[in-house]
C-alpha cells in the first residue's frame, strides 16, 4: 500500500524536477522519460483500486513535521482514487500527446516536462491527502505548477498576463481555503479527513464558525474551479501550450473545486447555506460560461468557457444533492473529461497543423484529416448530448435529477432547471459550430497555404477518448462495476444502473427538444455568420481585474514615492518623528497607567537643586543655545567649546574626576580638529550656507521635533529618578574594587577589570575610525590644476547658489 | 535627582536635534558633538544625586560613594564619541574636496540636475 502510494505520488514529486536537467542532455526526447511517470502512477493507483478493504485500511502515514503534528497522511478511498485515476490516466494521454505536440519549434523541453510531472504529482497529492494542511500544500503546489505552465511561453505578453491572473486568483482563494481549514480545525480539533468524515461536524454552539468555514472553503473551490466571479482567469490560462490546456485547464486542475465540494459534501450538506450558495453561483456560472462560449471565436476560448460552464454545473449539482447522497456525479465528471480533454486535443492538432486559432478562418479540414474529423464529430456530439454517447447518458441523468430536485428545492429548483435547459440548448449550438466550422465547408485559402499534416500519433489520444465516449455511451454497463467499486458512503447513495434506453420518458422528450432548439440556434448563427457574437465589455471581468491590478500598482508606487526620499536629510525627520511617536506615545501611556504625575516629580526634583550646579547648567544651556543662535562658524565653534568645557566642570560637580580629565582632553583635541577643518573651507562656502534656508514648513517641523526630543528626554530623566532606587550594580563594584581588582579607583577598575571587554570594543572602534579616516585621506588624488592652486583650490571655489551673486 | 540636570539634558538634546536636522554638514557636525555631550549627561543622570556622596575612590572616606558604573560607561562613550567626531571631520573634508560643497541641499540639487539631463 505504502509502496504503491510512493510510486504514484512520491516518485514523480521527487524525481520529476530532475527532468529539467535531463532535458539539457536529451532535448525533446526527455518527454519519453517523463512518459514513464503517469504510466507508473496509473498502474499503482489501479493496483490500489483493485485492492479490497475497509476505509480504515486505506490510510497510510509517513512522519513529516512531528513537532507540529503534521504527517504525510494519505487516504485512498473511492473518491480519491476516482480523481487520481482521472489525473494519471489523462496524464498518460497528455504526456504522449505532448511528445508529438512540442516539436523542435519549442525550447526548454526538460523544463516543460518537469513542470508537468510536478503538476501531476501535486494533483495526486491533493486528491489523496488525508490531512487537511497537506491537502492545502498540494493544492497550492498545483496552482504554482499551473502558473509555470501557463507562463511557459514567457516571451509572449498574453502568457505572462494569463499566468499572473491564474496565480493571483487561485493563490488568493487558496489562502481563503487555508483559513477555512483552520476554522474547521478550531471547531473539531482535528485536521484528519477520515476522522472528520467518520464523526461529522458538531452542531449547535459552533454554528457561526462553521458558516464562516463553509464560506471560505467554498470560495477556495470557486477560485480553483473558475466560478463566478473568478471565472475570468480560465480563458486567459489558454495561453499555455495546448497539452497543458487539455490537462490542467479542462480535465484535472480546475476539477479540484469540484473535488473539494465532493469531499465536503458529507460534512456540510445539511448546512442551510450549502444548497443556495453552491447552486445559485454554480448554475449562474453555467449559463454565463455557455453564453460566453457561444460569443467567442477562438477555438480554445470556446472550449475554455464551456469548461467554466460545465464546472458550474458540477458544483451546482453537489449543491442540489439530497442529504442521502448523489448518484451520478462520477458519470458527469468522466463524461466531461472525455469530451473536453478530447476536444482540446483536437483543437491542438488543428492549431499545430494550420497555425490558426480563430474558428472564422478555419474550415474544410475533414477532407485532410478524416480520422480526426470522426473523433471531432463523436466528441462534439458528446458535448451536445446526442444519443449513443456518454454525453447523452449524462444529460439524461442531469435532467432526471434536476426534475427530481424541482420539488424539494422550490425556487432554487426552478432556477436550476431553467439554467440547465438554457445551457443545454446553447451547448448544442456551439458544439455543432465547433465541428462544422472546423471540419466541414469550403477550405479557406489561409488553411490551404499553411496546412502541414500532423503526425498520426498526435491524433491517437483524441481518437481513444472518442472511442471511450462512444463505447461507454452505447454500453454503459461497462462502467457500472468501476463506478460501484469507487462509490463512497456518505457522498453516494445506491444508484440505478445506467442503461442506454430508458424508454420514452420526460427526460428523453426534453432532451429531444433541447437538440431541436439547439439546432435552431445553430442554424440562426450560421445564417448570420455569427456576426452578433461578441463578448460585451461589461462581461470582460479579466479587463476589470487587470485594471484593478494596474490601479493597485499605481497606488503602491505613489505611496512609496511619497514615503521614500533619496536623501538622508529628508529621511531623518521621518525616522525621528516615528521614534518620537513610538517612545513618546508609550511613555505617555505608561504615565497615564501608573497614575503618577509629572508636576509631582518636578516639585520633588526642585527640592534637590544645588545652586552651583544650577549655575553651571544654565551656562551650558546658554552656550548650547548660542551654537544654535549665532551665524558664523567660528563663533559657533567657540560656543560649542564653551559648552564642552563647562560640561567638564559639571562632571567635577558630579564627583567624577576621571570624566573631567578625559572630557577636557577630548574637548581640546576636538576644538583643534574642527578649527583645522573650518580653516580649509573658503569663505564662500560659509556665505553660501547662509543664503540657503529651508522652507518655513520644514523649519517648523524641525523646531517641533527638536522641542519634542528635548521634552521627552527631560521627562525620561525625571521619571527614572523619581522611581525608588533599585540595588545598584555600581555599588557592588565600588565595594569590591580593592578586594577583587586591587585598585582603589572604582571607575578605573571597572574599565580595565570588571568590564574589560567594553574597553576592548572601544579601542576597536577607535582603530576602525582611524583606518576609515586614513582611507578617506589617502585615496584622494588632486588634479595638477588643484596642486597649482594650493590647498584651498581656486579662488571663489565653494558654494554657488542660483541667484546668489552678491557678496 | 535635581531638576537642573533634567532641564539641561532637555535643552542639549533639543539643540542637538535642531542642528542635526539642518542641511549644512558643518551644522550636522556641531549637532553631533552636542548630541554626544547630551548623551553623556543623560547617562550621568542615571547615577542619582551626588549630594552627600564622595567620588568613587575606595578607602578615602567612610561616606557613601557615587555610582561608578555610569562613569565608566561615560568614559568609554566620550572616547568613542571623539573617534566618531574625528571620522566625521575627515569625511566632511573629503566630501568638500570631492563635491566642492558643504551643504546637502546643494549636493543633491546637483545630483538631481545630472539625473534629469
Amino acid at each position: 500500500m505504502k509502496w504503491a502510494l510512493f510510486i504514484a505520488v512520491g516518485l514523480p514529486l521527487l524525481v520529476g524536477p530532475w527532468l529539467g536537467l535531463l532535458g539539457r542532455a536529451l532535448g525533446r526526447r526527455v518527454g519519453w522519460v517523463a512518459f514513464a511517470f503517469p504510466v507508473l502512477s496509473t498502474a499503482a493507483l489501479l493496483w490500489l483500486a483493485a485492492r479490497p478493504g475497509p476505509a480504515a485500511a486505506r490510510i497510510s502515514e509517513w512522519p513529516w513535521i512531528p513537532s507540529l503534528g503534521i504527517p504525510l497522511a494519505f487516504l485512498a478511498d473511492g473518491l480519491a482514487l476516482f480523481f487520481g485515476l482521472i489525473v494519471s490516466g489523462m496524464g498518460v494521454l497528455v504526456f504522449w500527446y505532448a511528445n508529438f505536440y512540442l516539436d523542435a519549434h519549442y525550447r526548454h523541453h526538460g523544463r516543460f516536462y518537469a513542470y508537468l510531472t510536478l503538476f501531476m504529482a501535486a494533483m495526486l497529492g491533493t486528491v489523496l491527502a488525508n490531512h487537511l494542511l497537506l491537502l492545502f500544500v498540494f493544492w497550492e503546489l498545483t496552482g504554482l505548477a499551473s502558473f509555470l505552465l501557463i507562463g511557459f511561453l514567457h516571451e509572449e505578453e498574453a502568457s505572462r498576463v494569463g499566468a499572473r491572473q491564474a496565480l493571483l486568483v487561485t493563490g488568493f482563494t487558496g489562502l481563503l481555503l487555508l483559513a477555512g481549514i483552520l476554522m474547521v480545525r478550531q471547531v473539531t480539533g482535528t485536521f484528519a479527513l477520515d476522522e472528520l468524515l467518520r464523526a461529522g461536524l458538531p452542531a449547535g454552539a459552533h454554528r457561526g464558525w462553521l458558516t464562516a468555514a463553509l464560506l471560505l472553503l467554498v470560495l477556495g473551490a470557486f477560485g480553483k474551479s473558475a466560478q463566478f466571479p473568478f471565472h475570468f482567469w480560465l480563458p486567459n490560462a489558454m495561453a499555455a501550450p495546448t497539452p497543458v490546456s487539455a490537462y490542467l485547464h479542462s480535465a484535472t486542475m480546475v476539477k479540484l473545486g469540484v473535488f473539494l465540494c465532493a469531499r465536503l459534501f458529507p460534512l456540510f450538506v445539511a448546512h442551510e447555506l450549502w444548497a443556495p450558495l453552491l447552486s445559485w453561483i454554480g448554475f449562474g456560472t453555467m449559463v454565463l460560461g455557455a453564453v460566453l462560449a457561444l460569443q467567442s471565436h477562438d477555438l480554445k476560448a470556446i472550449l475554455a468557457f464551456s469548461t467554466v460552464s460545465q464546472l458550474g454545473y458540477l458544483i451546482g449539482y453537489y449543491g442540489l444533492g439530497a442529504t442521502a447522497g448523489v448518484e451520478h456525479d462520477y458519470l458527469h465528471i468522466l463524461n466531461h473529461v472525455l469530451y473536453k480533454g478530447g476536444l482540446f486535443m483536437i483543437a491542438g492538432v488543428v492549431i499545430h497543423s494550420t497555425g490558426l486559432q480563430d474558428i472564422r478562418h478555419l474550415g474544410g479540414l475533414g477532407r485532410r484529416l478524416p480520422w480526426l474529423a470522426g473523433a471531432g464529430a463523436v466528441l462534439a456530439a458528446t458535448m451536445a448530448g446526442v444519443i449513443g454517447t456518454t454525453g447523452f447518458l449524462s444529460k439524461e441523468m442531469m435532467l432526471k435529477e434536476i426534475l427530481e430536485a424541482l420539488r424539494p428545492h422550490g425556487t432554487l429548483g426552478s432556477y436550476a432547471a431553467g439554467c440547465v435547459l438554457v445551457t443545454s440548448v446553447i451547448k448544442v449550438a456551439f458544439a455543432a459550430r465547433f465541428f462544422t466550422n472546423v471540419f466541414l465547408g469550403p477550405e479557406p485559402a489561409a488553411v490551404k497555404a499553411r496546412f502541414h499534416a500532423p503526425p498520426l500519433p498526435l491524433q491517437l489520444p483524441p481518437l481513444l477518448l472518442a472511442a471511450a465516449a462512444i463505447g461507454f455511451g452505447v454500453f454503459p454497463r461497462w462502467l457500472d462495476p468501476a463506478l460501484d467499486a469507487l462509490a463512497v458512503p456518505g457522498l453516494h447513495r445506491p444508484a440505478d444502473h445506467l442503461a442506454l434506453w430508458h424508454g420514452v420518458t420526460l427526460e428523453f422528450l426534453t432532451s429531444l427538444g433541447v437538440l431541436v432548439l439547439g439546432a435552431g440556434l445553430y442554424g440562426f448563427g450560421q445564417r448570420t455568420a455569427w456576426r452578433w457574437a461578441r463578448i460585451s465589455p461589461a462581461l470582460r471581468f479579466d479587463a476589470f481585474f487587470e485594471a484593478g491590478l494596474g490601479a493597485f500598482f499605481r497606488f503602491t508606487r505613489g505611496l512609496t514615492r511619497t514615503l521614500q526620499a533619496d536623501r538622508p536629510v529628508s529621511y531623518l525627520p521621518v525616522v525621528l518623528a516615528f521614534a518620537l511617536t513610538l517612545v513618546g506615545g508609550w511613555t505617555a501611556y505608561a504615565l497615564f497607567r501608573s497614575g503618577e504625575a509629572l508636576p509631582g516629580w518636578v516639585s520633588e526634583a526642585a527640592r534637590g537643586v544645588d545652586w552651583l550646579r544650577a549655575f553651571a547648567a544654565g551656562l551650558i544651556a546658554l552656550a548650547a543655545l548660542g551654537v544654535v543662535g549665532v551665524r558664523r562658524w567660528t563663533t559657533q565653534v567657540i560656543a560649542l567649546s564653551v559648552a564642552g568645557f563647562l560640561t567638564t566642570f559639571y562632571f567635577v560637580l558630579h564627583r567624577a574626576p576621571d570624566l573631567a580629565l578625559t572630557q577636557i582632553l577630548v574637548e581640546v583635541v576636538t576644538l583643534i580638529l574642527v578649527l583645522l577643518l573650518l580653516g580649509r573651507f573658503p569663505r564662500s562656502a560659509e556665505r553660501g550656507e547662509r543664503t540657503w534656508r529651508p522652507p518655513p514648513g520644514r523649519r517648523l517641523l524641525n523646531g517641533v521635533l527638536a522641542v519634542s526630543v528635548g521634552g521627552l528626554m527631560s521627562t525620561l530623566v525625571l521619571w527614572v529618578n523619581a522611581r525608588p532606587a533599585a540595588e545598584r550594580v555600581g555599588d557592588r563594584l565600588a565595594a569590591q574594587t580593592v578586594d577583587l581588582a586591587e585598585g582603589t579607583n572604582a571607575v578605573n577598575t571597572t574599565l580595565v577589570d570588571f568590564r574589560g571587554f567594553d574597553t576592548l570594543g572601544e579601542i576597536t572602534v577607535l582603530l576602525i575610525a582611524t583606518l576609515g579616516a586614513l582611507g578617506l585621506l589617502m585615496r584622494y588624488k588632486r588634479t595638477p590644476e588643484e596642486y597649482r592652486q594650493g590647498p584651498l583650490g581656486a579662488p571663489g571655489m565653494g558654494v554657488h547658489h542660483p541667484g546668489e551673486d552678491r557678496p | 535627582m535635581s531638576l537642573e540636570t533634567a532641564l539641561l539634558i532637555g535643552v542639549l538634546f533639543g539643540c542637538a536635534t535642531w542642528l542635526v536636522l539642518h542641511h549644512s554638514f558643518v551644522k550636522i557636525l556641531f549637532g553631533f558633538v552636542l548630541l554626544s555631550n547630551a548623551a553623556n549627561l543623560f547617562l550621568l543622570s542615571m547615577s542619582g544625586s551626588p549630594d552627600g556622596r564622595e567620588a568613587p575612590i575606595a578607602g578615602q572616606t567612610a561616606g557613601p560613594l557615587v555610582d561608578p558604573l555610569p562613569q565608566a560607561l561615560i568614559l568609554t562613550a566620550i572616547v568613542i564619541g571623539f573617534g566618531v567626531t574625528a571620522y566625521l571631520v575627515i569625511l566632511l573634508y573629503r566630501l568638500f574636496l570631492d563635491q566642492k560643497t558643504t551643504n546637502a541641499a546643494e549636493l543633491f540639487a546637483e545630483q538631481d540636475t545630472s539625473e534629469r539631463t
